[in-house]
């Protein structure tokens, strides 16, 4: 598929945000030198979400990419817009189906690799039903799991 | 050139999102209270589940054919309509637009140039299709109308057409309008197309040649004109600006199960004009007028399958208002003077209208603090309840039990909008 975006901005994510979003000090006294150094905070949402539309949220619940450091609870986050290549960790759609797994592409086929080892690698041929439903981009784990 | 972009049964793309086992399988999705079909795909066309129908009527189909029902799951359709609609604004600005509902956007396209045309037009397709997941139909024509022709044609033999259609010669506009019945076309109703076939006009073609002097006597004046040049290809019908205020709020549901209580209908009402209110609020509006409807049960209402008798009645306010609390009393009220004992209920519903600026909002220099009481407490309200769901603060003339809430027997999960509903995957 040709993929050129005629009219896409170079950055799609979080850009909603105000000049009057910048937290002062709102000190009724002396407060307004740091108030001119005062710029917007730390955004999770501006490290994960690139492209707002295209972004689903998905919760892990296998061991299947533990040595990848994806843990069954973790929070998958999964951009559309990007293409799966080599190597990428998606969310496929298999005879029915959503997994977690690493894409491998050669010349004739697309195989599904678990990287943990008691998992089965999933080869792909032409016959199989298979579509990349999204690539993961980052993961959620949380440490101390109450 | 004017696109449109339409959603293919929109509903059940959202369901079959994150349901990949029932790709190619037939779904339906039911009303609120699972009383109709509201949005079927190829599949369960196919097997002759009919649009709009009762679903008690197509359950033998459904059961036998283990075709997949959905309940609505607003939620959910409201955040991917969201997400189309945002993908398109990426791709055109936002001044391009026209979200016509929500799985139809109108996209003006002047700027593009006669030979990129249909690269667009599937551009749009498959970004939209990569992006939110959801499969669109692009129609692309110098007129609305036509754009809309273009449409349904795309969809009527989608492996041939790839869901796209452009029409941009005049033979390929008159081979178009050949294949559509006058029925199916944009703007003309039922009563109008029977009117039409008693003129001998069956397919918009026949219409398109008429001119505009027949156009303005048969088929109601201006409207009909305008509909006419369109056809013809001459741009008659303007892009519209996004719709920021509404003019009348409604909230309207089905009862789950028949009411024959006033308590039960007040509580209701109560609940309808507290969503009502807080709509009314979300666009910075007050309404001046309210008015309470309710539908009785027709008795034999499965053989004719009718409406019901709607009775109904307003009130004007003394001073425009967005709070809640000043809208439920005259809403109560209302109610007290349209029950009658005895009579079985399906259905209320509640209508804000003669909507004016909200004054009162907070940032009002003008007024002190102590006046903007109300408004201010309902700031509160909605803040909790946007940030915690549910609506986790409600007016006790809401009731707390609800027997009358709606049936959702097959709701799927909100996976898009709470963490504890989001899709697992292995």
């Amino acid at each position: 598929m040709n993929e050129k975006f005629l009219y896409r901005a170079a950055y799609v994510g979080i850009k909603e945000f105000k000049q009057q979003d910048v937290k002062t000090a709102n000190a009724s006294g002396f407060g307004a030198a740091a108030d001119d150094f005062m710029e917007r905070g730390i955004d999770l949402n501006e490290m994960l979400v690139h492209n707002k539309p295209a972004t689903y949220f998905f919760r892990m619940n296998s061991d299947a990419m533990e040595p990848s450091g994806i843990f069954k609870h973790d929070v998958l986050i999964v951009d559309r817009s990007i293409k799966a290549a080599s190597g990428k960790v998606i969310v496929a759609a298999v005879n029915g189906e959503l997994i977690v797994r690493r894409y491998q592409q050669s010349i004739n086929k697309a195989i599904l690799c678990a990287d943990n080892k008691r998992y089965k690698d999933i080869v792909m041929d032409e016959f199989s039903q298979f579509h990349c439903w999204g690539v993961i981009t980052y993961t959620i784990h949380q440490l101390h799991l109450k | 050139m004017i696109a449109i972009v339409d959603c293919n049964s929109f509903y059940c793309s959202c369901e079959r999102l994150f349901r990949p086992d029932l790709e190619s399988k037939p779904v339906v999705v039911l009303s609120n209270n699972d009383g109709c079909i509201i949005s079927r795909t190829d599949e369960a066309k196919a097997l002759g589940v009919d649009m709009a129908g009762p679903y008690f009527k197509a359950k033998p189909i459904i059961e036998a054919n283990n075709v997949a029902v959905f309940s609505s799951n607003y939620n959910l359709y409201g955040d991917l309509s969201w997400r189309v609609m945002e993908t398109l604004r990426i791709m055109f600005g936002k001044d391009r637009l026209e979200v016509y509902s929500v799985d139809e956007c109108f996209i003006n396209l002047d700027m593009i140039s006669a030979d990129e045309i249909s690269e667009v037009a599937m551009q749009i397709r498959t970004t939209v299709e990569q992006w939110t997941g959801i499969k669109v139909s692009v129609g692309v024509a110098p007129t609305k109308v036509l754009a809309k022709v273009a449409n349904k044609l795309s969809k009527k033999n989608k492996q041939a057409t790839q869901c796209v259609m452009v029409l941009d010669t005049k033979t390929k506009i008159e081979r178009a309008l050949q294949q559509t019945n006058i029925d199916a076309v944009w703007g003309v109703g039922f009563s109008y197309s029977e009117k039409l076939k008693h003129y001998g006009i069956h397919t918009a073609f026949d219409l398109s040649i008429k001119n505009t002097t027949w156009a303005s006597k048969h088929l109601g004046g201006v409207v009909g004109v305008r509909l006419l040049q369109e056809l013809k290809g001459i741009p008659s019908i303007q892009m519209k600006d996004e719709l920021l205020c509404k003019k009348v709020i409604m909230t309207t549901r089905m009862f789950g199960a028949p009411v024959t209580d006033i308590k039960s209908i007040k509580e209701a009402v109560a609940t309808y004009t507290a969503r009502a209110a807080e709509k009314l609020r979300r666009q910075y509006s007050a309404a001046k007028m309210i008015g309470v409807f309710m539908v009785a049960k027709q008795e034999n209402h499965h053989v004719t399958y009718n409406r019901g008798a709607t009775i109904s009645s307003y009130t004007t306010l003394p001073i425009a208002t967005s709070l809640t609390n000043l809208l439920i009393k005259p809403a109560l009220e209302l109610v007290e003077r349209l029950f009658e004992e005895g009579t079985v209920y399906k259905k209320a519903g509640v209508t804000l209208s003669d909507i004016v600026p909200d004054t009162s909002v907070q940032g009002n220099l003008f007024l002190p603090e102590a006046d903007n009481k109300g408004r201010l407490l309902m700031n509160t309200i909605d803040n909790i309840n946007f940030s915690q769901r549910n609506d986790i603060l409600k007016f006790a003339s809401s009731g707390t039990t609800r027997n009358w809430k709606m049936q959702q027997n097959f709701h799927s999960p909100k996976y898009t909008s709470r963490w504890e509903d989001l899709c697992l995957v292995k």
